[in-house]
């Protein structure tokens, strides 16, 4: 079945107020045009589940209700979008794990089971601020291990190198917790830099993060991750156009978020202000291939 | 040579780089933070450590050497990408030796603070959270901790508990607990000197006398009466190889040296 729509199309249909939000990508291949979108819908009170991942712009515009981490800036004396979600009273509540905390509970969702033991946070505070977390005796060789309950996101958003129509989707570089939050999300948006023939799918499937059919919706979005990099595509910008003061900030959300109708305005938008080579500038210069893996009969 | 030269030669920084990476042993499969772990690892591959693998947090496996602006890139160099899932995996399983690990407070049982500073739901001050840090140090058979120390960060017990050192310091606490035995923080550099554990309880080790500093400076800096080891010695100061290869191969812009010095770890927003 053909998922292919607008990112528009993607996010008002598979995004609801309320829902748990798998962002996927640690530092690599962040989702930025879908996280743009949603801003734009305004769609709130999320509780967003992330490892790494940058959700200033939820954060600042009051969105998100929960933040579900491992790692995340928390200090709003030295931010404005949280020292602006602060005075809206929409400053989150952070639910804290450790990273392998997040992959587990992520990977239970996956797994579909309710929860999953594990030898670490055990003697951290952490369980004691994180209901989430509950401290059991093992039922087999005994002693105390920590139980991470499951986190199953209502809608998973993710974006890839190469996806088909389908939604059959094939991301490579760093990982993250990109496999188990996807795979643990009920809804899937995937955003792909390219749409391509299934043809090229099945010649190596071994890459397929999340198959087709588990799949709601297959958007097309160049540079869809910047400023974040992505592997084999571009390199990261690391100044990026957003700015965290207080008018770098509102002018951000202003021209680029609110001010464009989409991601490739937004594109537009950013070269008339740093330069028509811009992008060009952000591609990879030394493209580096790997030998093809062989299958056939 | 005068002391004002002496401390031109090196910073207090550099110190703490070189003295963590006198730490990696050749083969230790090392699980590094990033940052300022990531940078004294390096060090120690291009000299006395070639040999050592490096897990980065966010899973990255990799033998070779790397460009440290690259540290946490992939595009290159990597022989295994499997995501943080597998590599706490193989940390919880027992396969990854040696941790490494930067803190924002740490107490006398090397219990480690990233969290909070004051009450958790009023706080003075909030740091970024665990990250790796927790899976490091509850599965790595050692861990080192570099940090700027100070009596606000070297404190009789920590505000919060991100990542369990010796907790209360009875023996057999942690496994008790149900952490995996044989684990916790080995050895605390800071930017006065070097602690190693006595008995589960911190102890002076050595003190960065090369560059000025006494044993007042670092009594002065630690919230509890310190242990001081029998054999309290000076800390071996860098080598002019050491100092060239830290500038101009692997911290050639020299951000980490900077970072350690102000605090110890990299605090990313």
């Amino acid at each position: 079945m053909n998922k292919v729509m607008t990112m528009k199309e993607a996010v008002s249909k598979y995004v609801k107020s309320g829902d748990i939000l798998f962002v996927a990508g640690a530092q690599h291949g962040t989702p930025s045009a879908t996280l743009h979108e949603i801003v734009r819908q305004r769609i709130d009170h999320l509780s967003v589940v992330s490892v790494l991942a940058q959700s200033t712009l939820l954060i600042g515009e009051g969105l998100v209700d929960k933040m579900i981490t491992g790692y995340a800036a928390q200090d709003y004396t030295v931010s404005y979008p949280l020292q602006k979600a602060k005075a809206m009273n929409r400053f989150p509540v952070f639910e804290e794990y450790s990273h392998f905390g997040i992959s587990l509970a992520l990977s239970a969702g996956y797994m579909g089971i309710p929860f999953i033991p594990t030898k670490g946070h055990l003697g951290s505070d952490m369980p004691k601020y994180n209901k989430n977390i509950e401290v059991i005796d093992c039922p087999f060789i005994g002693g105390k291990i920590a139980a991470i309950r499951a986190i199953v996101p209502d809608v998973g958003i993710i974006h890839v190198q190469r996806a088909d129509a389908e939604g059959n989707a094939q991301k490579w570089g760093s990982l993250g917790v990109d496999q188990e939050g996807i795979n643990a999300s009920r809804k899937v948006i995937v955003t792909t830099e390219k749409i391509v023939d299934s043809d090229i799918i099945r010649r190596d499937p071994n890459r397929t993060i999340i198959p087709g059919f588990r799949v709601s919706a297959v958007v097309e979005q160049p540079w869809g991750a910047f400023p974040a990099r992505l592997a084999g595509c571009y390199n990261s910008d690391r100044g990026g156009v957003m700015r965290v003061d207080e008018q770098g900030f509102e002018d951000y959300l202003k021209n680029y978020v609110y001010g464009v109708g989409d991601w490739n305005e937004f594109v537009e938008k950013v070269k008339t202000s740093k330069g028509a080579d811009y992008f060009d500038k952000l591609r990879i210069k030394n493209p580096v291939t790997s030998e093809p893996i062989i299958t056939g009969l | 040579m005068t002391q004002g030269e002496k401390e031109a030669r090196y910073s207090a920084g550099e110190q703490m780089i070189v003295s963590a990476a006198h730490q990696i042993i050749d083969n230790d499969v090392v699980y590094v933070g990033v940052g300022v772990p990531m940078v004294a690892t390096l060090l120690a591959k291009y000299t006395h450590a070639p040999n050592c693998i490096t897990i980065t947090e966010n899973g990255i496996v990799r033998v070779t050497k790397f460009p440290m602006n690259e540290s946490t890139d992939v595009q290159t160099m990597a022989d295994q990408l499997p995501g943080m899932f597998y590599v706490n995996c193989l940390a919880q399983a027992g396969y990854i030796n040696t941790g490494f690990l930067g803190a924002g407070q740490i107490d006398r049982y090397g219990n480690i603070n990233t969290t909070v500073v004051g009450d958790f739901y009023k706080p003075e001050h909030r740091w970024n959270g665990s990250g790796g840090g927790n899976d490091v140090i509850s599965f790595c058979h050692r861990t080192i901790v570099t940090i700027r120390q100070s009596r606000r960060r070297f404190l009789q017990k920590v505000d919060f508990i991100t990542s369990p050192g010796y907790l209360d310091g009875r023996p057999g606490q942690r496994e008790e607990i149900g952490l995996p035995p044989n684990t916790g923080p080995s050895v605390v550099i800071s930017n006065l000197g070097i602690y190693t554990f006595e008995d589960r309880e911190m102890a002076l080790k050595s003190i960065h006398s090369d560059l000025g500093v006494t044993l007042d400076q670092v009594k002065a800096e630690v919230g509890w009466d310190i242990k001081i080891a029998l054999d309290l010695t000076d800390t071996e100061p860098p080598t002019d190889e050491e100092l060239r290869l830290l500038r101009e191969v692997v911290d050639p812009q020299r951000i980490f040296a900077r970072r350690a010095e102000s605090s110890g770890w990299q605090q990313q927003s």
